[in-house]
């Protein structure tokens, strides 16, 4: 029998042919392969969540296989000298040995933690860019709906996760969310003991956000981060408005082979940013902080950044607390109450509904696939930095000891200037942004109706002084320019760099504008190549 | 510019032999309504010297990479790293962490920017058109759905038989109660004393005599030595616990208490403020111990009455305790009333006596519940 | 070094009113024979001279009167060191502090029974002499320098010390060396991190106050301050914190302070702030830019 010779060669083909067979893919894939990105800087920004989490997905896995969450007190015998002989919890003592007696244990542990900074860190600025940009318009509020939840998740998974080394810091931001759900009408007191399994700090609290943290909120996450990005997939991504760029196309490059490798570099770029820090910046000391007791604390004690904002809230709440009787039976409704659970909720559903809200204002039943520029909405853009500045005051607050302390301010003024700000630096930002919006507008249109400034000047035979305009459109007889309609774009503001597809400045720092392309040699074949040129 | 992508692509015959593979993608980007419009090669001419420079910008790219990785593994095994022990100034140490991460930055950064090198400088640039195809689906498909889903309701039948309907229903709620309940039964816990455990955790410490057979409790270092009043000098202050098992570890986490040795001046106001305070007031107004002070000492407790974080930082010239996570501060010599921050309520004074032996005890519990507010607290 | 110039105002004898008998004639001398190097004349030196003298007869007379006789009769002759410590004090201290450190309302306290822990704490720490009024005294460069700062100090100490008593230094300056120092973290945490931060980097108080940075702080200096409660923070006295406790406490805070930390840059142990600026600063500003140059046409 002739024995059937291997071809390496044909193996590709052979293998596509069997997959081909059985799952009939050539022509979801050649979709694949083929479908058109628009890029732009901003676009990546939420590439930047999504590479995070992945890396929070790796270097997790890793921390569980020498993490227990147990709360049973053990006297400490490990590595770190300094806290021997001393009481604290399993779980704090498997995390010291994960920082030091893990060979590589501490880096990884600090490149989780710096990645779910990052996480959040990213998910925000997306998602300020998804709302300046109106990127959140009808087809697209489910998307803007699910990315809102993410945030949430974040929060919460990113809670979870710093409660667990059951350090001091870790500890006592746990007993401040004890407070936050005890603060809660009528059930507050039945939530904190059903969850803590009886009194504060109790022993199964951490088995409970250890399998949130590790199975629940990151099950919910990944499923929801894949709606998220499967919805972009399905719906198209949005594009900014230019010539040739229109409601019903995407104008970009195809996903393979040029949007793909760009995407696996910044990948391998995120993961870069992630190890630099995770190995040169220390983060969360938990060795310093050491065991949680509950009488112990320290000065200058704050969630992590994203938590903050929360913290701020509490510091600038005045005393007020409501009580009163009924019945007989006296009832309060905490001041924590107020900045910890009605403000986060408001921070939610006013988000939420906003895509729904504006359509209404608007009556504006369509569907938009290009994108606002900021200045072009200038309500939608004030609005969003009342809200962005809103939460700048309160992120603020939420180290306004740490900035007493080291700047030298009176800690009782921070808190001052803080109530004040939160009132009044909002409404300011409103006005300045609206002012700023429409200035940028009118410029443009300005552009547009007498061309770009020249920097010549040129002085008439009366004296006068003007500076000669280069118009954008054709001239009349008259040398008066078309008139252009303002339709969003970008205006160019230099000479020689007209519209968005015109050639664009070189290098970021240094702009080096490129003469035109010498025409191409005549002997070379050029039109197999490049015929496509339109 | 085209307004019908695709359309501009010329149409290929795919059953014509010798097609090149360009020609085979544009068969494919005509289905998918796509139309390149803009296709350049960054370097026309192949084998240039600037082609060539950024060839080996990016394999130096990729060799860092490499190199920065084997130095990983190289510093992972060989760094001085010792799972043993750690002291304070360990020395080589304390460089193990930030080379593994240099290393291993070099080496994604490498593997990151060179191939972004690779993509951006070596690849064709393309402006490619593709059309959306959104909205709506055609009123057709809408019709067919939504006529389908009618059929289907109709071969069901459920509107024809109400019994089902509503058995179902009923059916259908008790499943789902029962798929609550499960959970929220195994997790809820009622908060207050009952019968089974008379504990009651938001009115009650370690002080309460019954975890002392009824004896009043000693007040205790995180060591459990008791204390005298000569430890703790004037203008000091202790954090101190209940003297019962147990009562420095977490078990009892609301029952840490702040110590205060009061200046003779600032005792007498603090113990002129106490008469409007019937609870910690002196009963017997010539006996300075009567109330719920013992001569210049005051005991509060240390949990802050806001979020319930220890309430430790104490001023001694000021006599104000600042609660470090939301700055609420508390005068001591006021019967520790909050005088700033969003703190509401004073912090509990711990009735203290001192024992036939000499060491201080709790006269009682607080009476009063510690550390945060919640909803069924009594107004007092 | 006489830059305070407590002798122009002294000659009113205001401040002499506590001066009992014995030291009277010497410090009488002393004044006499400064004040008039100072002034230059001769007879504004006599009328000076006079006045003070009447002034001291006066207001010595009246002390005694009044005084407790314990005080002035068990005032024993001070030791050589404390007669330095005196003449420094009468020339930077008296103006805030007092003759005889009892203190000027509204300027300064009474140093009566504070001890020379307390005294060379402030002066090494530069708190003293303090420069202003203010919410609180700050640590700056000392007055004095090197090996005169150290003897200065003693010598200021010496003299409060033989005037009320109060809780002193032991000797040697390493204290650290001896220390447990997982004892001395435990202690630290539970006493000093409330203020100081778990870092010993500080932390701020109400109004403007803080607990200061113990990053300069030397074992002396920690140990004095644990020893005396400086301006707002509590005593810690031998009975709470035993000698080696205090001892275990500086041991930790030193191997802290110099240890470095294991995972990179420490962004000055304050805690999640700085961490959440450098995510902005460092993680999302380097990406932004990398997105900046991937979509950025090339």
């Amino acid at each position: 029998m002739k024995r059937r010779k291997f071809d390496v060669k044909a193996l590709p083909a052979a293998t596509a042919n069997a997959v081909d067979e059985r799952f009939k893919a050539a022509g979801p894939i050649r979709g694949l392969l083929n479908k058109v990105f628009p890029d732009h800087w901003s676009f990546l920004l939420g590439e930047i969540a999504l590479f995070s989490f992945i890396i929070l997905l790796l270097t997790g896995t890793f921390l569980t296989l020498f993490f227990d969450p147990s709360m049973t007190e053990v006297i400490y015998n490990g590595a770190y000298a300094p806290l021997r002989g001393q009481a604290m919890s399993h779980a704090y003592a498997t995390s010291l040995d994960i920082s030091f007696a893990v060979r590589g244990g501490l880096i990884v542990r600090q490149m989780h933690h710096w990645a779910a900074l990052l996480f959040l860190a990213a998910i925000v600025v997306h998602m300020f860019r998804i709302f300046f940009t109106g990127a959140f318009r009808k087809p697209r509020e489910l998307n803007w709906i699910i990315g809102l939840l993410l945030f949430w998740l974040g929060f919460l998974e990113g809670f979870a996760g710093y409660s667990l080394p059951d350090d001091a810091l870790s500890g006592t931001g746990l007993r401040i969310a004890t407070g936050i759900m005890l603060s809660i009408p009528i059930i507050g007191t039945w939530v904190t003991t059903s969850l803590f399994g009886g009194e504060f700090p109790g022993h199964v609290i951490l088995d409970r956000l250890y399998i949130a943290h590790v199975l629940l909120v990151p099950g919910i996450l990944l499923a929801l981060i894949t709606v998220h990005v499967g919805l972009v997939f399905v719906q198209k991504h949005t594009q900014w408005p230019g010539p040739g760029r229109t409601n019903s196309n995407v104008v970009g490059e195809r996903m393979f082979p040029r949007y793909a490798i760009k995407q696996g570099g910044f990948f391998m770029l995120v993961f870069a940013v992630v190890a630099f820090l995770g190995g040169l910046f220390q983060i969360n000391p938990i060795w310093l902080f050491g065991p949680y007791r509950a009488a112990v604390v320290s000065a200058g004690s704050q969630p992590d950044w994203y938590v903050m904002f929360l913290d701020g809230s509490t510091r600038l709440m005045p005393a007020w607390e409501l009580r009163f009787s009924l019945f007989g039976h006296g009832y309060t409704l905490p001041a924590i109450f107020w900045p910890t659970v009605v403000l986060p909720g408001i921070l939610t559903v006013l988000p939420l509904i906003y895509p729904f809200i504006e359509a209404r204002k608007n009556r504006d039943t369509s569907r938009h696939n290009l994108l606002n520029r900021p200045r072009d909405v200038p309500q939608r853009t004030a609005l969003g930095m009342m809200a962005v500045s809103f939460y700048v005051v309160l992120l603020v607050s939420g180290g306004n000891d740490i900035i007493a302390d080291k700047f030298h301010i009176s800690l009782n003024a921070m808190t001052w200037a803080g109530r004040i700000a939160i009132l009044v630096v909002p409404p300011l930002a409103y006005y300045i942004t609206h002012r700023i919006a429409l200035g940028l507008q009118q410029h443009d249109r300005e552009v547009l109706a007498h061309g770009v400034e020249t920097g010549i000047i040129k002085r008439l035979p009366n004296g006068a002084f003007v500076e000669i305009h280069q118009p954008l459109a054709p001239v009349d007889e008259h040398g008066h320019p078309a008139h252009l309609d303002y339709v969003g774009w970008t205006v160019p503001r230099k000479m020689n760099r007209l519209g968005a597809l015109g050639p664009a400045i070189r290098g970021f720092f240094r702009p080096i504008e490129r003469p035109a392309p010498p025409p191409p040699p005549p002997a070379l074949p050029a039109k197999e190549r490049d015929k496509i040129d339109a | 510019m085209s307004h019908e992508p695709g359309h501009g692509t010329p149409a290929v015959d795919l059953s014509a032999d010798n097609l090149t593979n360009r020609q085979i993608l544009e068969a494919g980007l005509r289905r998918d309504d796509i139309e390149i419009v803009h296709y350049e090669s960054p370097f026309p001419v192949p084998g240039t010297k600037a082609e060539r420079r950024i060839e080996r910008l990016v394999a130096f790219l990729f060799f860092l990479a490499g190199a920065g990785a084997i130095a990983f593994v190289a510093v992972y095994i060989w760094g001085p790293f010792n799972p043993d022990e750690y002291t304070f100034g360990s020395g080589g140490e304390d460089w193990y962490t930030p080379a593994l991460g240099f290393c291993l930055a070099l080496a994604l950064f490498g593997i990151g920017m060179g191939v972004l090198v690779y993509g951006r400088k070596l690849l064709p640039h393309e402006i490619a058109i593709q059309d959306r195809h959104d909205g709506a689906s055609s009123d057709d498909d809408r019709k067919i759905a939504a006529g389908t889903l009618g059929f289907i309701g109709e071969e069901l039948g459920i509107q024809r038989r109400p019994l089902i309907k509503a058995t179902l229903g009923l059916g259908g709620l008790g499943l789902g109660l029962a798929a609550a309940a499960v959970p929220i039964g195994m997790m809820i816990k009622d908060p207050h004393p009952t019968a089974e455990h008379p504990e009651d955790p938001y009115f009650e410490t370690g002080f309460n005599p019954r975890f002392n057979d009824g004896k009043p409790v000693r007040l205790v270092r995180e060591d459990y030595t008791p204390i005298r009043p000569e430890d703790v000098s004037i203008g000091g202050q202790m954090t101190a616990f209940p003297g019962i098992p147990g009562g420095t570890t977490n078990e009892f986490a609301d029952s840490p208490i702040l110590l205060i040795h009061l200046r003779d001046n600032d005792a007498q106001t603090l113990r002129s403020n106490l008469k409007n305070y019937s609870k910690n007031a002196l009963t017997n107004p010539s006996d300075p111990n009567s109330g719920s002070m013992w001569n210049n000492f005051v005991v509060y407790s240390k949990i802050c009455t806001h979020a319930g974080c220890p309430a430790s930082l104490y001023e001694q010239q000021t006599n104000r305790l600042l609660c470090p996570c939301h700055q609420s501060q508390f005068l001591i010599t006021d019967n520790a009333r909050p005088i700033f921050g969003p703190a509401t309520r004073r912090l509990p004074m711990l009735p203290i006596d001192v024992d036939g032996e000499g060491y201080f005890v709790a006269k009682g519990d607080f009476g009063v519940a510690i550390g945060p507010a919640f909803w069924e607290r009594p107004t007092q | 070094m006489s830059r305070r110039p407590s002798a122009d105002v002294d000659p009113e004898g205001m401040t002499m009113t506590t001066e009992s008998g014995g030291k009277t004639a010497a410090r009488l001398r002393r004044l006499v024979s400064v004040a008039p190097r100072k002034r230059g004349k001769a007879t504004r030196r006599l009328s000076a001279a006079l006045r003070m003298l009447a002034a001291l007869v006066f207001a010595g007379g009246l002390y005694m009167a009044v005084a407790p006789a314990s005080s002035a009769a068990d005032n024993p002759p001070l030791s050589r060191q404390a007669e330095d410590g005196k003449a420094l004090f009468d020339q930077n201290c008296i103006s805030c502090h007092g003759s005889n450190a009892q203190g000027v309302d509204g300027r300064g306290p009474s140093l009566i029974g504070v001890g020379s822990a307390s005294v060379e704490f402030q002066v090494t720490t530069g708190r003293m002499p303090a420069a202003r009024q203010e919410a609180q005294v700050p640590r700056k460069r000392p007055f004095w320098g090197g090996e005169e700062l150290d003897n200065n100090a003693k010598a200021l100490g010496q003299y409060i010390q033989e005037l009320g008593g109060g809780p002193q230094l032991p000797a040697g300056t390493d204290f650290a060396s001896q220390g447990d120092i997982a004892r001395g973290g435990e202690l630290f945490r539970i006493n000093c991190a409330s203020c100081h931060a778990f870092s010993a980097g500080g932390g701020a108080l109400s109004s403007g106050k803080y607990a200061p940075s113990l990053k300069e702080a030397t074992d002396r200096e920690m140990y004095a301050a644990m020893l005396t409660g400086p301006q707002n923070m509590p005593v810690f006295g031998d009975n709470q914190l035993t000698p080696q406790q205090k001892t275990d406490i500086i041991a930790y805070v030193q191997g802290m302070k110099s240890d470095q930390d294991p995972g990179g840059w420490g962004l000055g142990r304050f805690g999640p702030v700085t961490e959440g600026l450098a995510i902005f600063l460092v993680g999302i500003v380097a990406l932004v830019f990398a997105t900046l140059w991937i979509a950025g046409k090339s």
